[in-house]
């Protein structure tokens, strides 16, 4: 933890003990954070404060108390927090959409939000992010008639717009099909300029095939920052696998080789100890906390 | 070449009637200039065999990006009627597409507020000509049908106006209204253009309805500031309290003594006199308000 507060005073992207509550409910209690530049998973069940954390992050949202600091701009004065604004691709976890705009027409509404006013510039910028995600043939589509997945190729497109230095994803591979998730992973890997990026998912093998660090949320606080390796690390010498669930383990579940795999804190008789995953370290961490 | 007109290319022509190979390589790559453009261009219109030179020294990611583009602007829309008359009056275009996205400036809407002024408006015209029955007449109104008549009219025509204006900030008319707040764009100023411009499309019919009614003259025109104050009100309120608690407010600061004054058979008082004085003052007070208090909008609605 001392580790961690060290790199929380030089990152890129600070937080310092936030706290949010919305009425009797704690969402976020003294989180501490910091984010460098490249790829950060944020990880945690719902109802951790992921979205408040990144609706805190992106200046839609204010903390109770605790500081923000995004590039060295504190989002509590009014010019910095445009000049963060400036800088920002967000895509927030249910994001609606004008429903009688093209494609196009709605990545030039937001490009225009972000100061993209050159209409020539505007096109250019548009034409890359749906090349981007892959959206060049449904350019002049109504965004009524997209399916699921491709509006939220929209909404991770619109974030891009820009080169944002700072990319704030909460759950952008929601709606995807695996294909497309594969799609997102290396999009991310090619985004130029290295911005920070932090995105939140429920999948752990997200963030074990994209994130070089990770950042495990619960019930409001920060359980676990490192890297997947680490994450996985701390689960081990606790999974095991046997042929018959036991009941002494934490968290079972059958395999698709018909197997159990166990995690717990110790291997029954005839158990074999198998290496740790990323989702094998959360799910410990989840336990630990209480919310499995 | 063998077409009768003189050649295009004459003047870049190599010995064998076509440009040279740097010149094609200088065009494909934009470094070609003024005449040289234009020749070359007209000479690939009936040459395949320099069009497939060409194709050489083309950059085919540029060609790709070059494509993209066009079909983006073709995509992006140039607007109907409307929105390009607007362009000539010299309203730029990118406000134009920051108000496509205000659903009370959408045809669908307009035509819903002129079909409820066409009925309040139209029931008025049926008592002055007699198809309805009217109310009694009364004091400086004699000569008009009774006041009565006008009290749907002057009930609902100001609130018309507020909700074209509500819909123009609530955040739950506007389904992207997270990205507005965490975009450069101020939020002020989005909100600004927004609420008067769904402001101004709104009074034209309300005003114009005023002038069809069979009320006093000056109507319309009395009816201006009491729906501007109205409007004030609400975006000053919503500074201070939940935004469709503000709008709510609003409304029923306008409809209460508008009913009330109605019971006592004098729905006119509401636009008249000290009504005017009124409005005028809550006007004032609210448009202070609102640039006192107008970091709130750029904070979206989260507390």
């Amino acid at each position: 933890m001392d580790e961690m507060t060290a790199n929380v005073s030089t990152a890129a992207v600070r937080a310092d003990g936030l706290s949010r509550r919305y009425g009797a409910t704690r969402a976020l209690g003294g989180v501490d954070l910091g984010l460098e530049r490249g790829i950060t998973g944020l990880l945690g069940p719902n109802g951790a404060g992921k979205t408040t954390l990144l609706s805190i992050l992106a200046t839609v949202n204010e903390p109770d108390t605790g500081n923000v600091s995004v590039f060295g701009l504190d989002p509590r004065d009014a010019a910095e927090r445009v000049e963060i604004r400036r800088r920002l691709g967000y895509l927030p976890q249910e994001l609606g959409y004008h429903r009688h705009f093209t494609v196009a027409g709605f990545l030039g509404y937001v490009a225009i939000l972000k100061e993209i006013t050159d209409r020539r510039r505007r096109a250019e910028e548009v034409a890359k992010v749906l090349a981007a995600v892959g959206l060049e043939a449904r350019a002049r589509t109504r965004i009524r008639a997209l399916s699921g997945g491709m509006r939220q190729r929209l909404g991770i497109a619109q974030a891009l717009l820009g080169q944002p230095a700072l990319l704030i994803l909460d759950e952008p591979t929601a709606g995807l099909d695996p294909e497309q998730r594969l799609r997102f992973r290396e999009l991310l890997s090619e985004l130029p300029g290295n911005p920070v990026i932090v995105l939140s998912t429920h999948q752990a093998d997200d963030i074990a095939a994209i994130c070089p660090q990770v950042v495990v949320l619960l019930q409001g606080q920060v359980r676990f920052a490192g890297t997947p390796a680490e994450l996985a690390a701390a689960a081990a010498g606790h999974v095991w696998t046997a042929a018959e669930r036991h009941p002494s383990a934490h968290v079972s579940w059958r395999g698709g080789d018909g197997r159990w795999r166990h995690i717990g804190d110790s291997p029954p008789a005839g158990a074999e100890p198998v290496a740790p995953t990323v989702e094998d370290g959360y799910l410990l961490l989840s336990h630990a906390a209480g919310t499995r | 070449m063998t077409s009768s007109s003189p050649d295009p290319a004459g003047s870049i022509a190599g010995a064998d009637g076509h440009p040279a190979d740097d010149l094609l390589a200088s065009y494909a790559t934009g470094r070609a200039g003024g005449v040289a453009v234009w020749s070359v261009e007209a000479h690939l219109t009936s040459c395949a065999r320099c069009r497939t030179t060409l194709a050489v020294y083309a950059d085919a990611e540029r060609l790709a990006r070059n494509q993209s583009v066009l079909l983006v602007r073709i995509a992006l829309p140039e607007g109907g009627r409307m929105r390009r008359l607007l362009c000539r009056c010299g309203i730029p275009d990118d406000m134009l597409h920051l108000l496509a996205a205000t659903p009370s400036l959408r045809k669908s809407w307009l035509l819903s507020v002129a079909g409820v002024l066409a009925v309040v408006a139209g029931e008025a015209v049926a008592v002055r000509y007699g198809w309805i029955s009217a109310g009694s007449p009364a004091g400086a109104f004699s000569g008009h049908p009774g006041p009565a008549v006008l009290v749907p009219f002057l009930l609902v025509a100001p609130l018309l106006v507020l909700a074209g204006v509500a819909a123009a900030f609530l955040p739950m008319f506007d389904p992207a209204a997270q990205l507005a707040v965490a975009a450069p764009f101020s939020g002020f100023s989005l909100l600004l253009i927004r609420a008067v411009s769904a402001l101004a499309a709104a009074l034209v019919p309300v005003l114009a309805a005023a002038l069809v009614v069979p009320g006093p003259g000056w109507l319309p025109v009395a009816l201006l500031l009491p729906t501007l104050a109205l409007c004030a009100f609400a975006l000053a309120a919503a500074t201070l309290m939940e935004p469709r608690a503000a709008v709510a407010t609003a409304g029923a600061l306008w409809a209460l003594p508008g009913l009330l004054l109605a019971a006592a058979h004098t729905p006119l008082l509401i636009v008249q006199g000290n009504a005017q004085l009124a409005c005028a003052a809550l006007l004032c007070a609210s448009a202070l308000v609102v640039l006192v208090r107008r970091n709130r909008f750029e904070m979206g609605w989260t507390r």
